[in-house]
Parts: structure tokens; sequence; C-alpha cells
């Protein structure tokens, strides 16, 4: 690749005590370049951008400085960390009449692959990893809308994942501005525009941002489109007009519980009909709320604590299903059938918390906030997991996570200790007594 | 258990070279260097395809000589397709080519349902045949009308005007756009357009990107990306040494 800066030279930028090591390039797209840097043994990434950008864009340097010195509102987002621009001596080493410009950023750490091998059918992960995934995704809009910020074009090309963990990195930061200003020159990617934005009838703006993450939390749970059904099927040509169409003018969610004229078509949208199933109503409603009524009154659309709500309550109804072992979320007082298999699911056997309820299958984890109202949803620093035995599959567990020893009280009315990283069989368990409050059993 | 083996429903993306391999093609090393040009592209390409589950990216060569002819006549997928090296000799029917081409962009052969095809044409002289003939039978095809018509100019023979003629009306004002032809003089700059036509371009056509304000494209079926930024490279445009 023919790259704008050198690689394997050192580089000089304003506000930079020290020389940056151009390692090699990344990656390029039509903005820039992305390059592996050493910034005083620190391995970081250095995007440069094209002096094409700044004219079309003038106000991206105001924005980078102003998300500077914000600050990254989770470990969720590959934030900017610095604004760099060459010094006199580095300009003629560019590879560019007029050099440009760019920002530093942490390195996107191995393991991490685009959300779009999802989508695309690529990625082994766990019904659990990508309901963990969708949540942080929500999790990290949540905290960059309390900032008062909005993203403006969020899509499948900016988010990657770790399958293994469902943990998230939201990217290219870059046309992130304080809610409501209206400078910057990004309207979002059609497919997951707002439709107001689509049809140039608004700028992206935080309402905006709640429609696209709908969408992307949807392609990632179903890995389907929300208004790809039979309508699109009377597209010969999907080109940009279409997509007009189908996501603007005459956008119709697949699964409008009043309007049955988009409905997936069996062979063309299998997809959809495989997945939609598998999700608990209530977060197959905040999809219904957002692509219904919130299609044109942006007012209307679930805002993401109500997504972190329903996937946090999601994640915790999870169930294994005993005739074919496939991850299930049903209702625990109502499970009807397994969506996989279509055997009848049994009514699971269940931890109760002081905040919430938690199904009894391996992989489940409590967490803070099931102890604590006061403490935010969040997926990290499990104080226990639900774990199986691990020369008995059929013995299930649960492990003590947290530095302090917990008390048990057994069915029979014994008492056992549960010293930190030890488990105990469920089977026989009545109560534990952890620190921060009882978990009880509650049998069906 | 992994998520359930489903995935999004994809529609073809047809990516066509039409390739000049007319005699003059032979001199310099030009035909040498569009064959490398092609080959050195093709891991971006296989690479863009990976990353655009809605696109099912096939590619097909048509050379143009004495003769129009299929060169990759199966539309193949890009992450199988070997390049084979073409060879020059004989003059310019390009109104031929465009009259094979018109063929395969009939429905059937073509699918009910794709993305809009990518038609890349490689020239650098002038047709020998019915030029005006062979376009206006493309164009009677919808599929035609549709596609993204690219038009890479190899050296200063070649034919602007017929160029700008497959590509559509000119763009007003002047400068680079992807709607004019795109003038390589050199083997550097022919490379640089062949990846991005294969890249960025069939990106473009098979997930929209990231859309910003200003493009005053809106009336256009596919907005195209900006053209490969001219590096400041001491070789470029100071006229052909290669050639």
């Amino acid at each position: 690749m023919s790259g704008l800066l050198p690689e394997g030279a050192s580089l000089r930028f304003t506000g930079l005590d020290q020389p940056l090591r151009i390692h090699r390039a990344l990656g390029g797209g039509t903005q820039g370049e992305v390059y592996a840097v050493d910034c005083g043994g620190e391995p970081l990434a250095l995007k440069w951008y094209l002096p094409a950008c700044l004219e079309r864009d003038p106000q991206l340097p105001r924005r980078l400085r102003q998300s500077i010195a914000l600050g990254a509102p989770s470990a969720d987002f590959l934030w900017p960390l610095a604004l760099l621009e060459p010094t006199a001596e580095s300009r003629p080493l560019i590879r560019h009449p007029r050099a440009g410009f760019g920002y530093l950023m942490a390195l996107r750490p191995p393991g991490y692959v685009g959300a779009h091998r999802h989508a695309g059918g690529e990625l082994e992960i766990s019904l659990q990893n990508v309901l963990r995934a969708s949540f942080r995704l929500a999790d990290g809009f949540h905290q960059l809308h309390l900032k008062g910020l909005c993203y403006k074009d969020i899509s499948l090309g900016n988010l990657f994942l770790e399958p293994g963990s469902g943990r998230v990195l939201i990217c290219d930061n870059d046309n992130v501005d304080i809610d409501g200003q209206g400078g910057g020159s990004v309207l979002g990617t059609p497919g997951f525009m707002a439709p107001e934005v689509l049809l140039g009838q608004a700028k992206p703006s935080a309402s905006s941002d709640l429609f696209s993450l709908a969408v992307l939390i949807f392609r990632l749970l179903t890995r389907h489109d929300p208004f790809r059904g039979r309508r699109e099927l009377a597209i010969r040509c999907l080109d940009e007009p279409a997509r007009r169409r189908l996501y603007g003018e005459e956008a119709l969610f697949i699964f409008d519980p009043t309007d049955a004229g988009n409905r997936p078509d069996p062979t063309e949208h299998a997809a959809a009909l495989v997945t939609w199933p598998i999700y608990p109503r209530p977060l197959q409603q905040l999809f219904e709320q957002c692509f219904g009524p919130g299609l044109h009154q942006p007012q209307q659309r679930p805002l993401t604590g109500q997504w972190t709500q329903a996937l946090s309550r999601c994640l915790d109804q999870r169930q294994i299903c005993p005739q074919c072992g496939q991850e299930t979320f049903p209702d625990p007082a109502a499970p009807g059938p397994c969506w996989h298999c279509g055997a009848p699911l049994p009514r699971p056997l269940q931890l109760q918390l002081p905040q919430g309820r938690i199904s009894a299958a391996a992989g489940n984890e409590l967490l803070p906030h099931h102890w604590d109202a006061l403490a935010p949803l969040a997926l990290e620093h499990p104080l226990a997991r639900l774990v199986s035995h691990p020369d008995n599959p059929g013995v299930l567990g649960l492990q003590n996570l947290s530095a302090e020893p917990w008390q048990g009280q057994l069915t029979n009315g014994q008492t056992i200790a549960l010293d930190p990283g030890k488990t105990c069989n469920l089977a026989a368990l009545q109560q534990l007594h952890s620190g921060a409050g009882p978990i009880t059993v509650l049998r069906p | 258990m992994p998520f359930p083996n489903v995935r999004l429903s994809n529609r073809p993306l047809h990516f066509i070279y039409l390739c000049d391999c007319s005699g003059s093609m032979a001199a310099q090393g030009k035909m040498q260097a569009l064959n490398q040009a092609i080959r050195q592209s093709l891991p971006g390409m296989a690479e863009v395809a990976r990353e655009n589950p809605e696109a099912r990216v096939l590619v097909r060569a048509l050379r143009f000589a004495d003769r129009a002819d299929w060169h990759v006549q199966e539309p193949t997928p890009v992450q199988q397709l070997q390049w084979r090296d073409l060879e020059a000799g004989g003059i310019t029917a390009m109104g031929e080519a465009l009259e094979r081409l018109a063929g395969v962009l009939q429905s059937p052969p073509m699918e009910e349902r794709a993305l809009p095809p990518v038609l890349v044409l490689i020239s650098d002289g002038q047709p020998t045949d019915d030029f005006e003939t062979g376009l206006a039978t493309l164009m009677r095809q919808p599929w035609a009308q549709k596609a993204v018509r690219l038009a890479i100019a190899l050296g200063h023979d070649a034919d602007l005007e017929v160029l700008q003629q497959f590509i559509g009306p000119e763009p007003p004002g002047g400068g680079r756009s992807p709607r004019r032809p795109l003038q390589a003089s050199n083997a550097t700059s022919l490379a640089r357009y062949i990846q991005w036509a294969s890249t960025a371009v069939v990106g473009a056509a098979s997930m929209p990107a990231s859309r910003v304000q200003e493009q005053g494209d809106s009336n256009v079926n596919i907005p195209l990306p900006d053209l490969p930024p001219t590096l400041l490279d001491p070789t470029d445009d100071v006229g052909p040494l290669v050639w």
C-alpha cells in the first residue's frame, strides 16, 4: 500500500513530546488511513485524514478536540486520545502536498472482529454473547447520550465484537458531537439512518441515534434487516432510490404487529423467521415500538436505558433446553416450547436476589445490580456464576466469585461455608448469605 | 450452542472488466501492467466482498481486439478468481464488446434481483468498429442503465470522448471525477484506479457507506466514493515514463 505516511520513519507532531514511529499501515478508506505506531514504547493507532476530508468537514478538528477533552463515555469506545498536526520538519515526509492531520487512539486488541462478519453468518458466537454484545452497545450509547453527545453514524461497519466474551468496541468516533450542534457533515449509513435523516428532513442527533441503535441491535440479534421483507422482493435493482423507499418513504417493519404487508419471505428471509421467535416479548416489543410508532415520531423511540433493561432481563432468564441443548430465553413463569426443537420447556429453578431473579442455567451470572438497586446495570464484575460440575454436566452449582466467604443453608437444615472460588451444588441448597444480601433458591 | 446458522440473504453484484487488447497495448508494457494491476487488486477486492454480507461479488472479463470475446466467461466469485494473462494483438472492436456485454445483462441470464452491476472499460485507443451501435444496444438493457459504468484511459491516445459516452453525461465543472474517464498515465496510477474500482466502488455498490452532505449526487443511483488521492510521487503526472 502506497500510504500517506512513511512506514518505518519517526515523525514529530505538535503537542507530542516524543516522535511517533510509524510501523505499518493497518488499513485505508475513503477518509484516510490508519497506522500502527509507537509512542515512547507504547503501541497505539494513528488515523491520518486525507486533506479533502477537512475541506468537506471543516468542523472535524473541533469535534475531535472536544471529544478528547470530554474523554471516552466508557471503555467500550476506541476514543480519540490526541489530535496531531505535523511539525514543520515532518511535513515534507508526508506524501501529500497538503500534509493533513490525524488523531491517536488505542490499538484494537486482537480477538475483536467486525460485526459485519456476524451479520454475514461467519462467526461462531453464542446467543448469550450476542445479547451481551447488544447490551454493551446499548450501554455505550447510554453513557454517550448521558454526556450530552450523539454518535450520528452507527452501523455494522464501526462495531467490533469479541465472540468469546460478547465484549464490543465502538470505533470511528470522529463524528461524535454535542447533541443539537449543527456542525458536521455526516448523515449516517443508509440502512441504519433514521427515516427523517435519510429523507433529508432532520440532521443526525441523539434521537436518530436511537433508531440506528435499534437497527444495529436487530441486526445483531436476528442476522437480518428490520425492513427487508416481501417489499424487498419487488425491487429488482437494489440501488439508492430503492433503499430510500425501503428504509424511508415506504419503510414498514417486517414484524409490524398491525400491518403484515412486509413479512419475511420464507425462502429469501429465512434468517428473520428463525431468529425472531428466540427473544422474549418485552424485547420484541421494543423493536415494534421503535420501528412502528418510533419510525416517524422520534420521541416514541425506546431509550437506551429501556434497551439495557430488556437485554439484561433477557440474559437473566436464559435457560438451556433439556431436549436439544439450545439456549432459550423464555418467561420463567410460562416457558412455552423451545424455539429450536419445539419441546416444552420446564419451569426453571430460579435464584431470588434482592433486585432480580435469575434462571438457573450454566453460564448465567449474578451481578452487583442484582443485589444493589443503586448499582448501574452492567455485565462486569459478576459476584457469582452458575456452573456445571466438571465431571457431571447434569449437576448445576453456584460459584462464589466474590472475595468473601459465604454461608449456605441446605434444604435439610445443615449449614455450609462457601469460600471464594468454591461452588456449591444447587440441588441441596436452600439459601446463601452473601455479604451483599441473600440468594434464595426458588424451585418450580 | 452457537447462534443459529442463518444469515441475511444476499444479492449478486456483477463486476465486469472490458479490456482493450488491441496491438497498441503490446507497446511499452501496457498489457503486462494491466494484467498485474488486475491480479494485484484481487485480494483487496476479496476482502471487500467478505466485509459486505449483503453482496455476492461475481467477476467476469471481456477482451476485445479483432473480435470481442469472453476472457472470464463464468461469473466467478472473486475469492476463486485466478487471473490469466490477457494478450495483445489486433484492432479495437469495442462496439462488439458492448454488444456482447448487452447479451449478458438481459434477464435471463441476469438474475431477477441483484445489486447494480459495476462495468469497467479500459482502453488505450479508438474503437475501430461501430461503437455507437454497440453502445445503443447496451444501453437498451435496464441493467446497463442501472450499472455503475467506469472507464480508464491508458496513456494519451485513448479516445476520451467515446469513454465518456460509455460512462454517461459528463458532470458539470472541471477536475477529476469518477464520472469522467480516469486517465492513467503510468503503471502506478493504473494500479491505483483498478484497485479503487474493485474495492471502493464495489463497496459503494454493495453496501452503502457512510453518507455525508454536499455529495450533490442525489439524482444518481449509486453515489461514488472519492477518487484515490494523487500522492506526492515524483513519477506522477509528468507524462509517460513507462510508455
